[in-house]
C-alpha cells in the first residue's frame, strides 16, 4: 500500500513540475521577445546548424546513458514532462492558428509578443528546444539496450524527432524563390521574397509555351447599376453546354449553340469555330425576360476582342472564363553539364529537378489567363529535405506498427467482451 | 444523381435511422423488433451509399472536394463504425450517437446547400488527392466515435456498462490517431509536390498539427496511467478541437491567407 501511494504522488508531483516548467517557459520567452522588441529567433545557416544539431544530439545521448538513473533527468525524460510540453506546443500553435501570421498583422500587444510570427519566436523555440531535449532522452532509453518490442515505439518517436529537428535547423538553408519567365525568351536569374534579393540560378531556363487548359464557361446575369454577378448555382461549374435550358430571377435561358473556340467571320458578322489559338468561346442564347423575348451571342472575351453580351431588360446576359482545369509550361533547361539543354513540362503537383534545385509550376497572368505569355515558376532548394523524410517515413512505418498492435488488442478486448 | 435530389435522398435515411435505432432502443427482448431495427438502420446507410456513388458518377471526380462533401461521407461512414462496434464487442449504444452525429451533417448540408461544381482545381490533380482525404476522413470518423463513446461514458452511469465502455472509446481514439497521423504525413509529402514545401504553417496545416498534439496528448496521458474516467473528458472534448480543424478555421481570422480554400462562389 505505502509503496502504491509513493509512486501515485511521484507521478503527480512530476505532473505538477512539468506544468510549471512549460509555463515557465513559455512565459520567458515571451519575455524576451518583450524586452528584445520581438525580433525572433534566428537560426544558424550552413554549416554551423549540422554542428550545432551534432552537438546538441551528443549532449542527449551523454546525458541520457551517464545520468540515467538520476531522478532529475529522469523526469526531464519522462512522459509528464513531455506531455506537458506537448500541450504547451499545442497552446502556442493555437496562436498561430487563429491569428493571421504576417509581418504587422494583428494588434500591436499581439505584435509587441510575436503572436503574429509565433513559429520563429522564443516562447516557440524553447518549447520545442525542451521538447526534443524530451523526446531524445526516452528514445535513448528506448533504444539502449534495444529490444525487438520497442521497436514500433523507437521508428515513430526517432521519426519524429529527424523530422522536427531536421526540419527546424534545416529552414536556415531553405531557399524559395520566384523565377519569372516570358515565352520566347531565357532567364537564369530568380527572386527571393524572404530577403528581397536576386539571385543567379546554376542552370538557365528558356519558356517555349505556355499553354492552358480551362473548364467549360458558364451563364451569369451582371447587373451594372448594382455591380452584381448573379449566377445560377445549379448551371455553375457544370459549364454551358448546347440544348442546357436554365432560369433564375425571372430570366429563362436556352443555349441554341456553343462553340468552344470561335473568331467572328468579318464578311457575315457571325462567329464562326476557329482553328487559331486566338478563338474565344461563344454561345447562341435564346429566352425570355418575364415574358419579353430575346436572343444573340454571347462570348467570353479576350486580350484581343471585347466580350459580347445579350442585355436582358436592365442587366446583360454574359459568358464567364471556365476555372483552370491544367496548366503548364514547356521549358528548355540548360546547365553546365547539359549545354544541349532538356525539354520539360512544369505543372502543378508535376516538379521537376536540377542541380539541387525543384521546379515548380506556380502561376501565370491572371489578367490575361490562358493568353498569358508570362509563366511563374517556383524554385526550392532544400539540402536537408533527405533527412526530414528519412523522418516521415520512419513516422508510416512505426505508424504501420501502431496500427497493427491496435488492432490485436481490438481482438483481446473483443473476447473479453464475448466472454 | 445530384445535389437537387440530396435532401429527399437524406431525408430518406434519417427517418430510416430513426424509426429503426427506435425499434431497436425499444425491442427489449423482442428480437424480431431488434433485427427489424437494424435492418432499417443499415438500410438508411445504404441509401447515403447509394447516393454517393451516384454523385461521384455525376460529378466525374471525387466527391472529396469541399466541406460539404467530405459531411457526406461522415455522414455515411459513422453509422457503419457503430454498427462495426456493435458487431465486434457487443456495444449496441454506441450506433445511436453515430446515427445522431450522421443525421446531424446531413442536417447540415441541406440547410446549407453548396455550389454544385464539377471543376478540380490543378493543386487538387494528384494521386495523393484521395489517399490524403480518405485517411483523415477515416481518422474523423473513429475520433467522433470515440468522442460519442466518452461522452455516453460521461453521462451514463459508468459502471453499468463496466470497463468495456471506456475501452472502447480508448481504442477507437488509439485507431483515429493512426489515421490522424497518416493523414499529416501524407498531406506533408503532398505539400512538397504541389507548393513546393512540405510544412508552410498555413492556418489548416497548424490546426491539424495542433488536432494531432491534442490527441498525441492522450496517448500520453494514458501511457502515464492518468485515471481513464479524467480520460473521458479529454476524448469528449477534443474531438471539438477536431471541428475547428476540419472546418471551424475557415472561419477565423488566420484562414485569409490560407492556400487551402476550395470552396467556391
Amino acid at each position: 500500500m505505502g509503496s502504491k501511494g509513493e509512486k501515485r504522488s511521484v507521478v503527480s508531483w512530476s505532473f505538477r513540475e512539468g506544468v510549471i516548467f512549460s509555463v515557465m517557459l513559455v512565459g520567458i520567452g515571451f519575455l524576451i521577445e518583450a524586452v528584445l522588441g520581438a525580433q525572433g529567433v534566428v537560426l544558424p545557416s550552413w554549416p554551423r546548424n549540422v554542428w550545432v544539431l551534432f552537438l546538441f544530439s551528443a549532449y542527449i545521448v551523454v546525458v541520457a546513458l551517464v545520468l540515467r538513473e538520476n531522478s532529475f533527468v529522469k523526469w526531464l525524460g519522462g512522459i509528464p514532462l513531455g506531455l506537458c510540453l506537448i500541450i504547451a506546443i499545442a497552446v502556442l500553435s493555437l496562436f498561430g492558428g487563429v491569428l493571421p501570421q504576417e509581418a504587422g498583422a494583428g494588434p500591436s500587444w499581439a505584435q509587441s509578443l510575436r503572436l503574429n510570427n509565433v513559429f520563429s519566436s522564443w516562447p516557440f523555440a524553447l518549447t520545442v528546444f525542451f521538447f526534443l531535449f524530451n523526446l531524445g532522452l526516452s528514445l535513448v532509453w528506448k533504444t539502449v539496450p534495444f529490444k525487438s518490442s520497442n521497436l514500433q515505439f523507437v521508428l515513430f518517436h526517432a521519426g519524429f524527432w529527424i523530422a522536427l529537428a531536421c526540419g527546424l535547423t534545416g529552414s536556415a538553408d531553405l531557399q524559395r524563390v520566384i523565377i519569372p519567365l516570358y515565352e520566347g525568351r531565357s532567364t537564369d536569374r530568380a527572386y527571393n521574397s524572404a530577403s528581397k534579393t536576386m539571385i543567379d540560378l546554376p542552370f538557365s531556363i528558356y519558356l517555349n509555351d505556355f499553354k492552358m487548359e480551362e473548364y467549360e464557361p458558364w451563364l451569369a446575369l451582371y447587373d451594372p447599376k448594382k455591380d452584381k454577378v448573379e449566377v445560377d448555382e445549379s448551371a455553375k461549374g457544370s459549364g454551358v453546354a448546347e440544348g442546357m435550358v436554365v432560369s433564375w430571377h425571372g430570366v429563362e435561358v436556352t443555349v441554341e449553340k456553343f462553340l468552344p473556340l470561335a473568331i467572328v467571320d468579318d464578311g457575315t458578322g457571325v462567329p464562326v469555330p476557329a482553328e487559331t489559338g486566338r478563338g474565344v468561346p461563344y454561345a447562341l442564347l435564346s429566352g425570355n425576360d418575364n415574358g419579353e423575348p430575346f436572343s444573340g451571342w454571347v462570348s467570353t472575351g479576350s486580350p484581343f476582342e471585347k466580350p459580347v453580351f445579350v442585355e436582358v431588360g436592365n442587366r446583360l446576359l454574359i459568358l464567364v472564363n471556365g476555372s483552370p482545369k491544367k496548366f503548364r509550361s514547356e521549358v528548355t533547361i540548360r546547365s553546365g553539364k547539359e549545354g544541349d539543354g532538356r525539354s520539360e513540362a512544369l505543372e502543378v503537383n508535376k516538379p521537376v529537378s536540377i542541380e539541387g534545385w525543384t521546379l515548380y509550376q506556380m502561376g501565370y497572368d491572371e489578367k490575361s489567363g490562358k493568353w498569358s505569355e508570362l509563366s511563374l515558376v517556383e524554385g526550392v532548394r532544400d539540402p536537408w529535405l533527405p533527412v526530414v523524410y528519412v523522418g516521415f517515413f520512419m513516422i508510416l512505418a512505426g505508424n504501420t506498427l501502431f496500427f497493427w498492435k491496435g488492432i490485436r488488442k481490438k481482438q483481446l478486448i473483443g473476447k473479453e467482451a464475448g466472454n | 444523381m445530384t445535389l437537387v435530389e440530396f435532401p429527399y435522398m437524406a431525408k430518406g435515411a434519417m427517418v430510416f435511422w430513426g424509426i429503426g435505432s427506435l425499434l431497436s432502443a425499444f425491442s427489449a427482448k423482442e428480437r424480431v423488433l431488434k433485427v427489424l431495427g437494424m435492418g432499417l438502420m443499415m438500410a438508411g446507410t445504404a441509401i447515403m451509399v447509394f447516393f454517393l456513388i451516384a454523385f461521384w458518377m455525376e460529378l466525374d471526380r471525387p466527391p472529396l472536394r469541399t466541406l460539404g462533401e467530405t459531411r457526406l461521407w461522415y455522414a455515411t461512414l459513422i453509422p457503419v463504425v457503430g454498427f462495426l462496434v456493435e458487431y465486434r464487442w457487443k456495444i449496441n449504444w454506441l450506433k445511436y450517437y453515430c446515427v445522431a452525429l450522421a443525421s446531424f451533417f446531413l442536417w447540415v448540408n441541406i440547410r446549407f446547400p453548396e455550389v454544385y461544381d464539377k471543376t478540380l482545381m490543378p493543386a487538387l490533380q494528384s494521386v495523393w488527392f484521395i489517399p490524403h482525404v480518405v485517411v483523415y476522413l477515416v481518422g474523423y470518423v473513429l475520433l467522433a466515435a470515440s468522442s460519442a463513446a466518452a461522452w455516453h461514458s460521461i453521462f451514463r452511469n459508468r459502471l453499468s456498462e463496466g470497463k468495456n465502455g471506456l475501452e472502447v472509446g480508448h481504442y477507437l481514439a488509439l485507431l483515429g490517431f493512426v489515421f490522424l497521423t497518416f493523414g499529416l504525413v501524407f498531406g506533408a509529402l503532398w505539400a512538397k509536390e504541389a507548393w513546393g514545401h512540405y510544412w508552410t504553417w498555413d492556418p489548416k496545416e497548424t490546426w491539424a498539427l495542433i488536432a494531432w498534439l491534442v490527441y498525441l496528448g492522450y496517448m500520453h496521458a494514458n501511457s502515464a496511467k492518468v485515471d481513464r474516467n479524467k480520460l473521458q473528458w479529454y476524448l469528449a472534448l477534443a474531438f471539438l478541437v477536431l471541428l475547428v480543424s476540419w472546418f471551424g478555421v475557415n472561419y477565423l481570422p488566420s484562414a485569409q491567407s490560407s492556400v487551402h480554400t476550395y470552396q467556391t462562389g
